[in-house]
């Protein structure tokens, strides 16, 4: 609670000075009360230069929130009229509400968002949409389908590669796995959990310790070295994201067992995982791009006219050694996997939610 | 170190030692170690490797716990204690791996930045004499920020992502190695050693010094101490600037830990430290609570963490066995205090 009171504090704070800047920023631009999603071609209307992309983060004390704001980035600098405005909602539903609400005033062209929770933002998310601006949710759905596309990551996938590919590089040796989830009070931290286990399910792969490492380094060591203390049969060790994973490492190689088993986590961020592998900490990282890169081509895409899909669900990328040069390998998994219990709505094949 | 003293005054047995401060403290911790015992995880929990990895996760809480039971007997509290950890950790590792200072110096830089932002806490609930609870509140989520501002949110590590968005891998430098190396046959950490020393110049100055002495008459009355000529200001900002120092080495540790300076780090670890300290009998007003004490304090959660992690406990029951231990050792202070009241009344 004192957290958000004070950040609050900050954030009302650093708003008021941005709506200023926001406000005298829009009447500059030509009003456009017509401008509908499906109107299209706002790009010539902005007379030459700016096309403005509203990105509301959702976390950026999270280093994969940091690097969808990266890809976002990147992607816009590849086109010379796009402007790119970013907020940061620092974890707190109504900072982020209150967000798209200078967003939706000062007429962003685009908006780009991804929701600290679902049910809280679906209300303010529905409003810009209705006010006419395509939105991209980016990571998570809100409760409702006002949105233009929602870039999405499947986390139960990310997990179930993870278990496919310990059955796939272990599976008949009855490997001993010890799977350092994250945090499984959040939905993506128990959907990777869910995808693991149904991936492995009538295998021969045996999980000997699980814990709920809330996705920290220094978790994943401690717990680790419990484990070190009572089992010394590990083969494999699954961290539910790569720091868990890496905590882990850092606690075998102090026993001097780190080169027996294999390390591998989920995020593959470029100096974290990657990086774990290229050094060969890992023996794999299975990527969960940001899709902040998508979220703003794709927009491009539908100003222009084109046409976007309604849901794209982004694969799961395995990095090894000597695949991450070339990109990984992409996993896909099977469409008929039992998908029950899965905390995030289900995806049908169709694009529609279930 | 305190409560126990005054025990050895009386001409106590067993039943006297089990209800003091110190017999109460350690019967906390012999509680865990008997849990330890019976759920021993096929033995693992007699190991000695289990003892050395036990007591290195609980010494940066421990570093923590001593700079917030001085500050606690003072009357105080403080929570910047977390943030502190992820700031120096980040500046630690910054001057280290990324400026590629000196190991030593590197050290100084951040144990003095911590004492600076020690002092600028204490000038405002010493001088400016506003609640401690206030000012570190406030000041915790202001060095977060900190943290946060100088890494651009981005952890600290050998990997250096360059403005191309390549990555650039440099040598860990030997001081993280160093500070998280197994010493005597591999049987204890450096991390565990430092915590200790620490805890014993601090039960030095405490029981010794005349600051000590100061600290407690503070806490058990500001205005007695002040009338006995106690330099009220100069102590109390004394006692947080001793916690941030006690702090920036608990992060310096953290980033050694880590391999690297996270600016999230330490998040809410001044809770765990207060914690031990008051299970180890630190009073919440003040003027009580001594170094001894807050030693079994740290060992009884540290333990209990590691009982825990050891038979694979799944987080819901950690959460409540952990919450039920400290409410026990905890109501069992509250008893004593009511008995020695009963106690006064008979004489």
């Amino acid at each position: 609670m004192k957290k958000i009171a004070v950040l609050f504090l900050a954030a009302t704070l650093g708003m008021s000075l941005l709506t200023g800047c926001a406000i005298s920023g829009s009447t500059s631009k030509s009003p456009d009360s017509s401008k509908s999603p499906e109107s299209t071609n706002s790009a010539e209307e902005k007379n030459g230069k700016n096309i403005v992309i509203g990105m509301c983060n959702a976390n950026l004390a999270e280093p994969w929130n940091v690097q969808m704001d990266a890809d976002v980035a990147s992607a816009a600098s590849k086109y010379s009229n796009v402007e790119v405005q970013y907020k940061d909602a620092a974890g707190d539903s109504l900072t982020q509400r209150s967000q798209v609400e200078e967003f939706i005033n000062a007429q962003v062209d685009v908006l780009i968002i991804s929701p600290v929770e679902s049910t809280p933002m679906t209300d303010i998310v529905t409003q810009a949409y209705n006010a006419g601006i395509p939105v991209f949710l980016v990571g998570r759905l809100i409760d409702n389908s006002s949105y233009t596309e929602y870039v999405g990551t499947d986390d139960f996938s990310l997990g179930y590669a993870a278990g496919q590919w310990i059955v796939d590089n272990y599976g008949g040796t009855a490997p001993n796995v010890v799977e350092l989830e994250g945090l499984m009070t959040s939905t993506c931290g128990y959907d990777r959990h869910l995808g693991f286990m149904k991936a492995i399910e009538g295998t021969d792969v045996n999980v000997i310790y699980s814990s709920d490492c809330k996705w920290l380094e220094d978790i994943g060591r401690s717990e680790m070295e419990s484990v070190l203390s009572v089992h010394n049969d590990i083969d494999v060790v699954f961290g539910g994201n790569d720091p868990t994973a890496h905590g882990a490492y850092i606690a075998a190689e102090a026993a001097g067992c780190a080169d027996k088993i294999a390390f591998f986590g989920i995020d593959g961020l470029l100096a974290e995982g990657q990086a774990y592998v290229k050094d060969g900490v890992f023996a794999m990282t299975i990527c969960d791009a940001t899709g902040g890169d998508i979220a703003v081509n794709n927009a491009m895409k539908f100003l222009a006219g084109e046409k976007v899909d309604k849901v794209v669900l982004k694969d799961a990328i395995i990095y090894e050694k000597d695949t991450i040069a070339n990109g990984g390998t992409v996993v896909s998994i099977p469409d008929d996997v039992d998908r029950s219990g899965q905390e995030t709505p289900i995806i049908n094949a169709d694009g529609s939610v279930q | 170190m305190r409560g126990i003293k005054q025990n050895e005054s009386f001409e106590g047995g067993l039943a006297r030692f089990i209800s003091s401060d110190g017999g109460r403290a350690l019967s906390s911790f012999l509680m865990v170690i008997i849990i330890g015992c019976i759920f021993n995880a096929d033995g693992a929990f007699f190991k000695l490797a289990t003892q050395r990895d036990a007591l290195r996760s609980l010494s940066v809480y421990g570093i923590l716990a001593v700079g917030q039971t001085l500050v606690i007997i003072s009357g105080g509290i403080d929570l910047v204690q977390g943030s502190m950890i992820g700031f120096s950790a980040v500046l630690f590792s910054i001057l280290t791996i990324h400026m590629q200072f000196n190991s030593l110096l590197s050290i100084v830089i951040v144990i003095l930045a911590g004492a600076v932002i020690g002092a600028f806490t204490g000038f405002l609930i010493a001088k400016c004499k506003m609640q401690p609870f206030i000012v570190t509140l406030a000041l915790e989520n202001a060095v977060r920020g900190l943290a946060r501002a100088i890494t651009n949110n981005q952890k600290v590590s050998t990997n250096i992502i360059s403005s191309d968005g390549t990555v650039k891998s440099v040598e860990l430098p030997a001081i993280f190695k160093l500070i998280d190396r197994k010493i005597l046959g591999g049987n204890m950490t450096v991390v565990t050693v430092i915590f200790v020393a620490i805890i014993i110049i601090t039960w030095l100055i405490l029981s010794k010094h005349k600051w000590g002495r100061e600290i407690y008459a503070m806490g058990g009355n500001l205005e007695a101490a002040r009338l006995s000529g106690v330099p009220i200001i100069r102590s109390k900002a004394l006692v947080y600037i001793f916690s941030a120092a006690l702090s920036a080495i608990a992060g310096i540790c953290t980033a050694a830990q880590t391999t690297q300076g996270d600016p999230a780090a330490g998040n809410m670890y001044e809770t765990m430290a207060i914690c031990m300290s008051v299970i180890g009998g630190t009073s919440m007003v003040g003027g009580r609570g001594g170094m001894g004490l807050t030693f079994l304090g740290v060992l009884t959660i540290g333990y209990l963490q590691k009982v825990l992690s050891m038979n694979a406990v799944p987080e819901a029951y950690r959460l409540i066995i952990t919450g039920l231990i400290i409410v026990v050792a905890v109501l069992a202070q509250g008893f004593k205090f009511k008995k020695k009241r009963a106690n006064t009344s008979i004489k």
